[in-house]
């Protein structure tokens, strides 16, 4: 809204090189970081399981939300209204399209299924970019028109109402653990520092937090600004896909797989202490956002507020997210006008 | 472009046009009867489309009206019969309510549409806390106004013309009307007027939440009860109405009179979809297609002025 409220380059001079994840004097996951301590206590304390199996369960289911968080927090750098509201049918599509490539479920039908499901992931992230920039319609209404033309798609593909079951090959290939941790969470674990390197090294992440702060200063400063849309719109169609097709492993195969994630994925990143407005992102973030959001869930269901319950819950909170992470902002420009 | 003429034009175009391949596809929807029937239930999409249109003349987007009639279609089943007063306050809530979801939009610097999509869960969660089943029943006062039968121009006609003239009148001849309009293609040039960005919210979402309230009166009258979650496919037509109706995402159009033609023109086009027997499950993206093409349609237009 107000031009002058724009964050300034990580790379600011005055603290000489940029923080590879985020600095720690800003620490803007720090408060969510302090959430997803109380609320693993008191889950931990509730269900009677054990603070370790708390954590490893709670990660079981977050790092869905962590992959397509991934992506959605690139998009959201971007700035300028882009937000991808297509993820939840990409998931879905991508799902259903993939499992239903891994046919008998050889190791080698597994792969071509998962490499079915990126190719879905790359089409509806291309889709995305090429109506943003030739329609010049807002980001927000294009992701959302084709997140339902996906999501119609999906529903053909399924109009004789039966879903394909998800081969057993795949769902314990998606379930093996190395030192008791999940395999999709060691590849969030992985995937974390090269996002890293990636926002915060290449010409490619330094273009979308460019194009996030100031899109004309961008252009003038000679940034890219087709392909670096492009580029993020794919690789968040690309981890939203991935989600999707390991989350039918996990949870089943449903043509509203991928619906919880339109709030939760822009939340997670928010919470993170990324900028809504963008030009802002951390990675590190986007975990703390996923665990807070993963254990507030898991403690709305220990409550057992019912649907109702849980639709207002997730509302409020989203509402009191962005206070925060406003206060917050308010907070980081108060201390720098100060010096 | 200096007057409204154009616009409402091409929204006239478009629902003489899905207009006539309706009558075409059956030849009673032209009669008095038929007439009644289809435009009454474009009356609650009628609603939502003005509701729309005063959130996308400030350069918002809101995605949570489906929902909020919704709502308000459920408070009106449940408490306008045991208690009209209560009842009638509890409306007047959701108008408040609605406003509040502004002034928290402009404060918290969110995109309106997050706040929105966060708001359409509380709307939601409260709308099925009140009714998870369809329920409850429309106060007689609602069904006989709604069911009356003036001579020569059905009653939803009137009722959509009476939507669309004091909303014309408001946005092109009153100081308000301007501002909205002056807010909304440009809030620093109105900053620099000392016009407060939050008043601004306050009345466009004010006015939203009462068409939505009225959009919700609507659809209880249709359905004699509430449900919830079935008033959800509205979001999207809305956009659609207003769109095609001459609205600009980018803020500073309305054009209340398109905004009815385009709800006309939307609704009866997907019940042009029922009659080519398109499943109703792929409605919402033939909706989506519409929107973008409209917006390609007009960029075209606009590129072949240029």
């Amino acid at each position: 809204m107000v031009r002058g409220d724009r964050p300034m380059l990580r790379g600011d001079p005055r603290r000489g090189r940029a923080g590879l994840w985020c600095d720690i004097r800003e620490a803007p996951a720090l408060v969510t970081f302090v959430g997803v301590l109380v609320e693993w206590g008191i889950l931990g304390a509730i269900a009677h399981r054990g603070v370790a199996a708390t954590m490893e369960a709670t990660l079981s289911y977050a790092c869905f939300l962590l992959l397509v968080g991934f992506g959605q927090m690139l998009v959201i750098a971007l700035g300028n209204g882009n937000i991808d509201l297509s993820i939840p049918a990409v998931m879905s599509l991508s799902a259903i399209v993939g499992v239903a490539a891994m046919g008998a479920g050889s190791t080698t039908d597994i792969l071509i299924g998962l490499l079915v499901s990126v190719g879905v992931g790359i089409c509806v992230g291309l889709v995305n970019a090429g109506s943003i920039l030739l329609l010049r319609v807002p980001p927000l209404i294009v992701t959302l028109a084709v997140g339902l033309v996906a999501d119609a798609l999906a529903l053909v593909r399924t109009s004789s109402g039966e879903y394909a079951s998800v081969p057993p090959g795949f769902v314990s290939a998606v379930s093996i653990r190395f030192l008791g941790i999940g395999v999709l969470t060691w590849v969030c674990l992985g995937l974390s520092p090269i996002l890293g390197v990636i926002v915060h090294r290449t010409v490619f992440g330094r273009s979308v937090s460019a194009i996030g702060q100031n899109r004309s200063a961008a252009w003038f400063a000679g940034v890219r600004e087709g392909r670096t849309i492009v580029v993020a719109y794919l690789i968040s169609g690309v981890l939203a896909a991935l989600s999707g097709v390991c989350l039918a492993a996990y949870a089943g195969l449903s043509l509203d797989l991928g619906t919880p994630y339109l709030l939760t994925s822009i939340a997670a990143v928010i919470l993170g202490g990324s900028l809504i407005t963008g030009g802002r992102s951390t990675v590190i973030g986007v975990w703390a956002g996923a665990l807070f959001l993963g254990l507030a869930l898991a403690l709305l269901e220990v409550a057992n507020t019912g649907v109702p319950g849980q639709y207002i819950g997730e509302g409020v909170l989203i509402f009191a997210v962005l206070g925060l992470s406003r206060a917050n902002q308010l907070l980081i420009q108060r201390r720098r006008s100060h010096g | 472009m200096s007057g409204d003429m154009p616009r409402i034009w091409m929204a006239f175009a478009a629902a003489i046009c899905v207009w006539s391949i309706a009558v075409g596809f059956e030849g009673r929807v032209a009669s008095y009867v038929g007439t009644e029937l289809t435009f009454s239930t474009i009356l609650p999409l009628g609603a939502a489309a003005m509701s729309e249109m005063f959130i996308i003349v400030i350069g918002d987007i809101d995605i949570s009206i489906g929902f909020f009639i919704g709502l308000a279609n459920a408070v009106a089943a449940r408490f306008l019969v045991p208690d009209p007063l209560w009842g009638a306050l509890l409306l007047v809530a959701l108008v408040a309510a609605y406003m509040l979801m502004g002034v928290l939009i402009q404060v918290l610097t969110m995109p309106a549409l997050l706040g929105t999509l966060a708001a359409s869960f509380i709307w939601e969660g409260i709308g099925l806390a009140l009714y998870p089943m369809p329920g409850g029943t429309a106060p007689q006062w609602l069904l006989s106004l709604y069911n009356s039968q003036p001579p020569f121009v059905p009653f939803p006609i009137i009722a959509l013309a009476v939507l669309a003239v004091p909303t014309t009148w408001y946005i092109r001849r009153t100081r308000q009307g301007a501002l909205l309009r002056g807010f909304g293609s440009d809030p620093r040039a109105t900053a620099t007027f000392g016009i407060s960005a939050l008043k601004m919210r306050l009345i466009a979402y004010g006015l939203a939440g009462v068409f939505g309230v009225i959009g919700g009166l609507a659809v209880t009258a249709i359905s004699n009860s509430a449900s919830p979650t079935s008033s959800a496919p509205l979001t999207l037509l809305a956009i659609a109405a207003a769109i095609v109706g001459g609205s600009e995402f980018s803020g500073g159009f309305a054009v209340p009179v398109g905004a009815i033609l385009g709800a006309i023109a939307v609704s009866l086009a997907t019940t042009v979809l029922t009659f080519v027997n398109v499943p109703s499950n792929y409605q919402d993206a033939v909706v989506g297609l519409i929107l973008l093409g409209a917006l390609t349609l007009r960029m075209l237009v606009r590129r072949v002025e240029r």
